[in-house]
């Protein structure tokens, strides 16, 4: 190398002075420009606008019976109950996991969904039709009485095919299921007595 | 000997422009307000109201129009059709069959058409601010107008009721044994329901948001770009000082 | 095996890990040694020496946004076009990652350009780097094949007629061509099957190859050592060297090579980003008007250019015309008289070069002047490949050769960016003269002079005095 010819440390400070402030220039920087190619992995508006929220026509759901609509890719049910569905819920409350639906109220139960019949109006049942074991979607079971898979004293409800989980009209786990939680209500709400919104709900 | 310089001139640019763009006249400078609100959401509204029968803009979501000062609400209330949601693309409502049929062809996409029109002789607005404002009757054509900025174009002037009918007028000179048509100006044969004034304005409005459509990102690209700008030229001045301290050794 | 280095307990941390590295990948410090820390560069390079390293951002760049626009694009005829928009618009910023990646691409070959004209002006080439040239030379090539499938996926108008029309050149070639060009395509036109395999070149194939050029380009220049801007040797045995045996001309590459390319990094990425943000079209040359209308089969644009960075070249295709082949063939007599008449050859090639002249002529009257364009077009690239055979001048550097030489460099500049602009433009853009198309007949000069340039070389190389190189290295302390 060639001769050096300056005070070494009059250059060591200046080099240091100025590796600092680049690099920190540079991490900023650097920083910075990471942030717009993480962010495009956030969803996009097309799969926000996908996910937006469905209106259902429940006008012409007769008692007793269910339709399924799709939101965000998951099956959602709404089941017009009967009175003796509705009944059927207080009697069956000893046997259930999480009769009052505490567990993962946040997940799993909006402050609307938080009584017995775990709906806004106790007529109509809106819930995520899918399985909190490992996420089949379950079978109606609404007839009650003795039938193959169920106990002697069903009261109506679902019944998992994949491992048997079964749950009452409310969506609630039966004990020694090897589903562990209640299923899951979404965020809904009613645009009228006719129309429901599911996906929003009125505290969003 | 200066009328004929100039008529020869303006012969000369008529014919090379004719040349050099077989697509007729010169084209107007666009007004440029992309970040006039007031003026995108009109040319919004007109977008919506007159263009989106026939055209579709397949790549711009109803919701987008937040970006320029309206609310879900608004959007809803005013621009949306009522089986569209807020969220959805601007799909055209015709069928491309029956639009071949009537039109001879499907009308393009609007989405990026501000973008995808510049040329030579200006940008894609001032194309799309001339053409649309450069309309004639014409009885020979199937739609029974025709366009100074687009011979032959087979899209009907939709905004007519606004414009009213008005034709262009020719001076015809001679040069050289030749017969040159020189452009001179309108002449309103039938009034529309704004003035030529207030029609411009508006199509201003309208070409102002098919430009900010055709990019809405565009706005938000030119304020980041200056903060980047800003920050980088610090960078260098610090690099800059960084190469000096250590190539103070080298002699 | 490698020593195995034992370290004092009483080093601190940083030190510690490191030697446990060094004991196990000791290449890597090595290569840190030789490539960064160890290898002594010229000190008297100036701003030209920094478009390699500016290419390798480029490269860097180019495949970072590359990765994150393949997240969102979709390979599909029906759907690609709508993909970009949906870049542009639904994914968050991915308009600015679109924009990186198409000012990336014409950045690219801005930079490439000048880092090759680098080493035109300083002899670079020369022995004993012709192989860093010809690496160089490869990359270049990689480069071109790499840009032109890109600029098929965005699938526009300018997107398909464009690779419809250069597809269509390889049908120009005599008895395999029709079936070459069905071949490539994977169609009768340029469709689906075209846009897949483009794909699937553009972001893993080619890069591949780039990446293992590049590689092979920097060590095949590691080993020889880098040239300079006076085209002296810092190494040669000639070479002053200091008590250590470093060359007292050069100085490590790290750290005063690493701060000065950040610095020219930081200055690149100012214009980068100025363009990115205020000008992303860039008039319409970096990102082409026509290719937001998406591709239509059945309706060619009024007029479809290669995008501007293919344009000299393409401008010396339009310029084989029937009447250009006279011209060549008068070039291929011209040659091969001197070559049996003039050139030193052993005599039993006189005959050969004679018959080799008349059937290269025979072919040129017979196949159509579209092949002829092709070959033309090909063969200003490939002709890059032979520079370092083709200079006789005695010494590198444009500093030291005769002045007029600067000149004919200039206009030679001066004559690639006439070729570019007129492959932008229309035919028949600057008019008529005398009956004659003068776009035409300057592009054909153009093309003329370019291989002139090059093919004459050996004989305009030695003309001239060539002034007294020092022996020592021309620096400024600074």
């Amino acid at each position: 190398m060639s001769e050096t010819l300056v005070d070494t440390n009059q250059i060591d400070s200046s080099k240091r002075t100025w590796l600092i402030a680049s690099g920190c220039a540079g991490a900023v920087g650097a920083g910075a420009a990471a942030i717009p190619f993480v962010s495009t992995f956030q969803p996009s508006e097309r799969a926000k606008a996908a996910g937006a929220a469905v209106e259902v026509d429940i006008g012409a759901i007769k008692p007793g019976e269910k339709i399924t609509v799709e939101w965000r890719g998951k099956p959602v049910w709404i089941v017009r109950r009967t009175p003796e569905q509705l009944a059927a819920l207080s009697q069956v409350t000893n046997q259930l996991a999480d009769p009052e639906s505490k567990r993962k109220q946040s997940d799993l139960t909006p402050i609307y969904a938080r009584n017995e019949g775990r709906s806004i109006k106790p007529e109509y049942f809106v819930a995520v039709g899918i399985c909190t074991h490992l996420g089949c979607s379950p079978s109606d079971k609404f007839q009650m009485g003795p039938q193959p898979s169920l106990p002697d004293d069903w009261h109506g409800g679902f019944l998992c095919p994949c491992h048997g989980s079964t749950f009452d009209m409310a969506g609630r786990v039966y004990k020694n299921k090897p589903a562990p939680d209640n299923l899951e209500i979404p965020p809904y709400m009613y645009l009228s007595d006719s129309r429901l919104l599911i996906g929003e709900d009125k505290k969003a | 000997m200066k009328k004929i310089l100039s008529i020869l001139l303006l012969a000369f640019g008529l014919v090379a422009g004719a040349q050099a763009n077989t697509e007729g006249v010169a084209w107007d400078k666009a007004p440029n307000k992309t970040n006039d609100l007031a003026a995108l959401q009109n040319g919004a509204k007109v977008f919506v109201n007159y263009c989106l029968n026939c055209h579709a803009a397949a790549f711009m979501r109803f919701n987008r129009l937040k970006d320029i000062g309206l609310t879900e609400q608004q959007i809803k209330d005013n621009l949306l059709f009522p089986t569209d949601k807020v969220g959805e693309t601007m799909k055209v409502s015709m069928d491309p069959k029956q639009a071949k049929e009537w039109f001879g062809g499907n009308p393009p996409d609007l989405t990026v058409i501000a973008r995808s029109r510049s040329g030579e002789k200006g940008t894609g607005a001032d194309y799309l601010y001339t053409y649309l404002r450069t309309y004639y009757p014409d009885d020979t054509k199937a739609t029974g107008w025709n366009n100074l900025a687009y011979p032959n174009v087979a899209m009907p002037h939709v905004l007519w009721q606004l414009q009213g009918k008005r034709k262009p007028v020719y001076e015809v000179a001679e040069e050289h044994g030749e017969e040159v048509h020189i452009f001179k100006g309108w002449e309103q044969i039938t009034p529309g329901t704004m003035t030529p004034e207030q029609y411009d304005q508006t199509v201003g409005d309208l070409v102002n948001y098919l430009q900010w459509m055709s990019e809405p990102a565009q706005n938000t690209r030119v304020r980041v770009g200056v903060w980047v700008l800003l920050f980088l030229s610090v960078l260098t001045f610090f690099t800059w000082r960084l190469n000096a301290a250590f190539w103070k050794d080298i002699k | 095996m490698a020593v195995f280095k034992e370290i004092s307990p009483n080093a601190s941390a940083g030190e510690k890990v490191s030697n446990w590295f060094e004991n196990r990948f000791p290449t890597a410090f090595d290569a840190y040694r030789v490539h960064m820390s160890e290898y002594y560069a010229p000190k008297n390079f100036n701003f030209w020496y920094a478009f390699g390293a500016l290419a390798m951002l480029v490269l860097v760049i180019q495949i970072v946004t590359g990765i994150f626009l393949v997240m969102h694009y979709k390979p599909d005829a029906a759907l690609a076009f709508g993909s970009v928009e949906y870049i542009m618009r639904d994914v968050p910023w991915g308009w600015l990652i679109r924009y990186m990646h198409s000012t990336g691409a014409s950045a690219f070959f801005i930079v490439v350009y000048l880092h090759m004209f680098r080493g035109l002006l300083y002899g670079s080439y020369r022995k004993p780097r012709e192989l860093v040239w010809i690496f160089g030379c490869a990359i270049f090539l990689c480069l071109m094949a790499e840009a032109f499938m890109g600029y098929l996926l965005p699938w526009g108008q300018m997107s398909y007629w464009g690779a419809q029309v250069i597809v269509n050149l390889f049908s120009a070639i005599p008895f395999v061509g029709p079936d070459l060009a069905l071949l490539i395509r994977g169609d009768y036109v340029v469709g689906d099957a075209t846009l897949n395999r483009f794909f699937s070149f553009h972001v893993i194939a080619v890069p591949l190859v780039l990446l293992g050029l590049v590689m092979a380009h920097l060590l095949a220049l590691h080993d020889v050592g880098s040239n300079n801007p006076d085209g002296i040797e810092i190494k040669g045995p000639k070479a002053p060297k200091d008590a250590k045996g470093h060359p007292l001309d050069g100085i490590p590459f790290h750290p005063y090579y690493t701060v000065h390319d950040i610095f020219m990094v930081s200055v690149f990425l100012m214009v980068f980003t100025a363009i990115i943000f205020f000008a992303p079209e860039f008039g319409g040359y970096f990102l082409e008007y026509n290719n937001f209308i998406p591709a239509d089969p059945l309706k060619t644009p009024l007029h479809i250019a290669p995008v501007w960075y293919f344009t000299p070249f393409y401008s010396m295709l339009r310029a084989i015309t029937s009447e250009m082949m006279y011209a060549l063939i008068a070039c291929v007599v011209a040659g091969a008289a001197f070559g049996i008449f003039k050139a030193q050859l052993p005599k039993i090639l006189k005959p050969v070069i004679a018959v080799v002249a008349v059937a290269v002529i025979a072919m040129m009257l017979a196949i159509d002047a579209k092949f002829w364009g092709v070959v033309v077009m090909g063969g200003a690239v490939i002709i890059l490949f032979f520079l370092p055979w083709l200079d006789y001048s005695p010494v590198k550097s444009i500093r030291y050769r005769p002045d007029w030489h600067k000149y004919l460099y200039g206009i030679f500049v001066f004559m690639f960016f006439i070729l570019a602009y007129l492959g932008v433009k229309p035919p028949g853009v600057w008019g008529e003269a005398f009956g004659q198309d003068i776009a035409q007949r300057v592009s054909q000069f153009g093309t003329l002079f370019y291989f002139g340039f090059f093919i004459l070389m050996p004989w305009w190389s030695r003309i001239g005095e060539p002034k007294t190189v020092p022996a020592r290295v021309t620096f400024a302390a600074h």
